[in-house]
């Protein structure tokens, strides 16, 4: 055997079942160069194996998870039913997670309902027809001006939006408040005109409702619904301390 | 004593390389019902592939959220019979390095060793109750430090034999089928690696396994 072939097969060698381990060891033994040789090849495996284990932060599983939820929820589109309301019909989008979207109809015909509401989620979206559950929410809201937030999914929004919605609910049915009050109760008083535009991209009106937010003077602004409709549910709710 | 010694006796191997931290295997078939249970097993390995392949924290991180995302899809994709036949280590492997492949093509030229892998703090303590001196810690924290280097050192193709073979733990079969190469192709790069290791580190190698040898039989 020769040095070439001895040096090739020093990784083999850590087997157990290397079939010419007699013929190298025999080799070696008479070799001392090719001793050398092993002895380095050994030491920088050894060095290799003595690196330690490097440890993932602790957020890595939850990043990951977190992760493959989203990419997931890209994939799998919502479910869009039509629901009669008193306002008129409304277009509602809702995944197993809850409601994302509700839209009130323009008369512009389903299809482009649903392209509407599309581009807005940025997925796909299925014809549906409505399951109690979503035909119990949006019922409860007129019913009672009071809503389920459980059965609403504003995970695709950002933390400041979420927490601008979540302080709108806290708005007694029958009354309003204003930008600012909104800005103060999420802790940013400053932020009345980011209040403003996350009211503006509400996807779940009346859910979370940004009806009941006027500015200073108690006016009222743009709507998704437009302005009418917006004066049409304050007066629903008993409200009247608003200005048109 | 020499590194040597036992090849002219039985030879065996001087380095306890052949045998990872063992895997707490999945139950079942893997599919999506149970993947935060393969997140749990591998993030761990995986993530430490990547790092040895990337020598960046952040990228590695990046490389192993991809690949979980790129594993969850093909599993939601695969039918019952596909998910049975899954080798899922070695598959979980290839993913992340293919990933890796990716991240790294873009990102030329790699930025070879600017991170320092070794984490000192880890090595205190994991030797805090060893009879090591505290600068014979911090020597061997360089030490890591010139082997984590020199491995980033390697082309990329080599590297990964090499991180498989002897970080890894893997066989050259299971090489093979992760880098879906000939065995043969498996064994010339793992040899090519080391020869030029070999000669990256020189004449450190002899001291870092001298000292480690020192330290072993003070204990």
């Amino acid at each position: 055997m020769r040095c070439c072939d001895v040096e090739r097969l020093w990784d083999d060698m850590r087997d157990a079942l290397q079939p010419h381990r007699e013929a190298v060891i025999k080799h070696l033994r008479a070799c001392p160069p090719c001793q050398a040789l092993y002895e380095q090849y050994e030491g920088i495996a050894y060095c290799l194996t003595c690196l330690p284990p490097p440890v993932p932060p602790a957020t890595l599983v939850p990043k990951i998870i977190e992760h493959i939820r989203s990419a997931v929820k890209a994939t799998v589109p919502d479910s869009v039913a039509k629901v009669h309301s008193p306002i008129g019909l409304l277009f509602v989008a809702f995944r197993e997670s809850g409601i994302t979207y509700v839209a009130l109809d323009r008369g512009e015909g389903d299809e482009a309902a649903f392209q509407r509401i599309k581009v807005r989620l940025g997925r796909s979206v299925v014809p549906s027809t409505a399951p109690a559950w979503v035909s119990e929410t949006i019922a409860a809201f007129f019913r009672n001006h009071t809503s389920d937030l459980e059965r609403v999914d504003i995970s695709d929004l950002t933390p400041f939006e979420q927490a601008t919605l979540r302080a709108t609910a806290q708005i007694p049915a029958g009354e309003v408040r204003s930008y600012g009050w909104v800005a103060a109760a999420i802790g940013q008083p400053n932020a009345a005109r980011a209040v403003g535009g996350v009211m503006a991209r509400n996807p779940v009106p009346l859910l979370y409702p940004c009806h009941r937010v006027v500015d200073c003077e108690g006016r009222l602004h743009n709507y998704e619904y437009g302005v009418e409709v917006k004066a049409r549910i304050l007066e629903l709710e008993g409200c009247s301390s608003y200005k048109r | 004593m020499s590194a040597l010694a036992p090849i002219l006796g039985d030879y065996r191997l001087s380095a306890p390389a052949m045998t990872p931290q063992p895997v707490r295997h999945v139950k079942g078939v893997p599919g999506p019902e149970n993947f935060e249970q393969i997140v749990d097993d591998y993030q761990r390995r995986l993530y430490g592939f990547a790092l040895r392949m990337t020598g960046n924290r952040e990228d590695a991180e990046e490389i192993v959220q991809d690949s979980f995302v790129r594993a969850y899809r093909a599993l939601a994709k695969m039918d019952s019979q596909q998910r049975a036949e899954l080798r899922l280590q070695p598959w979980l492997y290839t993913i992340t390095l293919n990933v890796t492949r990716n991240r790294l093509r873009s990102k030329r030229p790699t930025n070879v060793a600017l991170d320092s892998l070794a984490d000192p703090d880890a090595l205190l303590n994991e030797t805090q109750e060893g009879p090591d001196q505290p600068e014979a810690i911090v020597d061997r924290a360089a030490d890591m430090v010139l082997v984590e280097q020199a491995l980033l050192q390697l082309p990329m193709h080599l590297r990964a034999a090499a991180t498989l073979r002897f970080i890894e733990g893997r066989s050259h079969p299971e090489i093979a089928e992760i880098l879906n190469q000939p065995i043969g192709t498996v064994k010339s790069h793992v040899h090519r690696a080391v020869r030029i290791l070999r000669r990256i580190l020189g004449p450190q190698v002899g001291r870092i396994v001298a000292e480690s040898s020192t330290n072993e039989e003070e204990d």
